[in-house]
């Protein structure tokens, strides 16, 4: 167009003209320029927008919706029936205290019935006097701390189901190193020591109070005896004691952090042995969780002292086996 | 306890995410690059058409806008391992745990949300991923672990965060257990406009000859605080 004008015969027209189509021309240059420069702009800007680092879309970038409302929710294994666990201390097999041996086939010096009722979230532990005189299959009537020694744990926990009359599920078994290192490794305990104790056999020194007790304390507390007023009702009721205070130190330690679970699975494997496959005592960890100490009776099992065949035993009351039959139809209180 | 950081190129899976193609909202990303290549191709039929052409100026190559790209889900997953004496190094146990962990955990977060989306899923495949004794329990705290009774408004899921902390237990030839911190962000498309969608949860996990199983949870889902 710019051309065909340039060649009009008119000279004047050509003249007034010539300044205007430069113009035009420069203008239409610099608006070409630009709007290349401003699309390139643009185009860098939308690269660097593409490469950045992701992030999700806000409220202010469009029409942002409540897509889902709040929730929460926990769940933990739930079992269909009641579980019975025997705890065993036995006094074997724990080099630390010069104590040779297998720990499977020692006596059984701590013992305890721990029925749990997973669906009320309710449990009893039963301690036991390690001299019940009790009958053991196939070995008459002795001391029922022998039995692991005559059989092993199955023939403790044969004795213990035909003097309860319960169905035991599974036994866990430890020796005094075990317990001074599970102790050790979680932490210490928080227990609640109901008693000054000055005992000298046990090594036990411990004031009366809420204490955080270290392996070695923990142990000499499940030991000591002689110098107790109820002797050993009173040790086992403090054996008791510990297993529930070791649950509530359990508890605390996985509120606080859950991976908890895994650091006390850890150590159990270390220092316990149990008939109890992994993946029960994985679900039974967490219910655990779940389970608050206070609604856990520890209750020591009616006994008087005796003696028997020039040993001094414990004869169990009769006032034992009615609470072996209140447990038995379920009530764990 | 030797930390290990899973690579990411070589143990994540990834997954196809379709977006949904009738939400008006589009990440930033897309945006930028649909407009990087209307400008793109602007610029080109701008260069071209300074020539004389006898086509009438048409650009070369595709002028047609990309189909938005599909993102990837990846679990970003830091693992440790707690070990029995005698076998694996901590560091070797959290190492070849990790790859299943990872593997678990897309597929948890592919049956809670992506596929989810639409409403079209039972949760069957979301709850067969849970121990048996606490699948009952899961059932009824669907919400809590999932998109959940949202997911029927949602037409697709866009992930934009995944991350665990696992400490896992190690057996003497594999593992056993393991507690995992799973944290995940999405955008959730749904007619009315995007929204986002968190979930937070701790995760106890069984080692079963199947594979993983949640025995325990502790979950939280909904929209960001």
């Amino acid at each position: 167009m710019a051309d065909r004008r340039l060649r009009q015969p008119h000279g004047a027209a050509q003249v007034t003209r010539r300044p205007v189509v430069a113009s035009l021309a420069r203008r239409r240059r610099a608006v070409a320029w630009l709007t290349v420069a401003g699309l390139v702009a643009v185009l860098v800007a939308g690269l660097v927008v593409a490469v950045s680092p992701r992030r999700p879309a806000t409220a202010q970038e469009g029409a942002a919706v409540t897509v889902q409302r709040a929730h929460a929710g926990s769940g933990t294994p739930s079992f269909n029936k009641r579980i019975v666990l025997l705890t065993i201390g036995s006094d074997s097999g724990a080099p630390k205290f010069g104590r040779g041996g297998s720990m499977l086939s020692g006596r059984a010096d701590a013992l305890q019935l721990v029925v749990l009722d997973p669906a009320r979230r309710r449990g009893a532990v039963l301690s036991f006097p390690r001299d019940s005189y009790v009958p053991i299959p196939g070995h008459g009537t002795s001391k029922i701390n022998a039995a692991m020694a005559f059989g092993g744990p199955p023939l403790l926990v044969a004795t213990f189901e035909r003097l309860t009359g319960l169905t035991i599920d599974y036994y866990a078994v430890t020796s005094f190193d075990g317990l001074t290192d599970i102790v050790n490794k979680v932490g210490g305990v928080q227990v609640n020591v109901d008693m000054n104790l000055r005992d000298h056999f046990a090594g036990a020194f411990l004031d009366k109070g809420r204490r955080k007790l270290n392996g070695g304390q923990a142990l000499a507390y499940a030991r000591a005896r002689k110098t107790l007023p109820g002797g050993d009702f009173d040790r086992s009721r403090h054996q008791g004691q510990l297993l529930l205070s070791g649950l509530g130190t359990f508890q605390r330690q996985v509120a606080e952090n859950p991976a908890k679970i895994m650091t006390w699975l850890d150590v159990l494997r270390d220092e316990v042995k149990t008939d109890l496959p992994f993946p029960e005592l994985l679900r039974l960890a967490l219910l655990a969780t779940k389970v608050p100490p206070s609604n856990i009776k520890n209750l020591p099992v009616p006994g008087a002292a005796g003696m028997a065949g020039g040993a001094s035993v414990v004869h169990l009351q009769p006032s034992a086996y009615a609470l072996f039959a209140r447990i038995r139809s379920g009530k764990l209180s | 306890m030797v930390a290990y950081v899973a690579p990411r190129q070589t143990s994540s899976r990834t997954l196809v995410i379709v977006p949904a193609r009738r939400n008006p909202e589009r990440r930033p990303a897309v945006v930028a690059g649909f407009l990087a290549a209307l400008l793109l191709t602007t610029l080109a039929a701008g260069c071209t058409s300074g020539g004389r052409s006898g086509s009438g100026g048409q650009a070369t190559g595709s002028t047609a806008a990309p189909a938005a790209p599909a993102e990837p889900l990846e679990v970003r997953l830091v693992a440790t391992a707690r070990v029995p004496s005698g076998g694996l190094s901590a560091k070797q146990a959290a190492r070849q745990a990790a790859p299943g962990l990872e593997k678990f955990l897309d597929r948890y977060l592919t049956e809670a949300y992506v596929d989810a989306a639409g409403g079209k899923a039972d949760w069957n495949g979301l709850l067969g991923l849970f121990d048996t004794p606490v699948r009952a329990s899961a059932r009824k705290q669907l919400d809590a672990l999932s998109l959940g009774a949202a997911a029927p408004e949602v037409s697709a899921v866009r992930p934009s965060r995944a991350s665990a902390r696992a400490v896992v237990l190690y057996g003497a030839q594999r593992p056993q257990a393991a507690t995992v911190r799973l944290a995940f962000d999405a955008t959730a498309d749904t007619a009315k406009g995007s929204g986002q969608v968190h979930l937070r949860s701790v995760l106890q996990l069984l080692a079963t000859g199947e594979g993983w199983r949640i025995a325990a949870f502790d979950s939280r889902t909904g929209p960001p605080k």
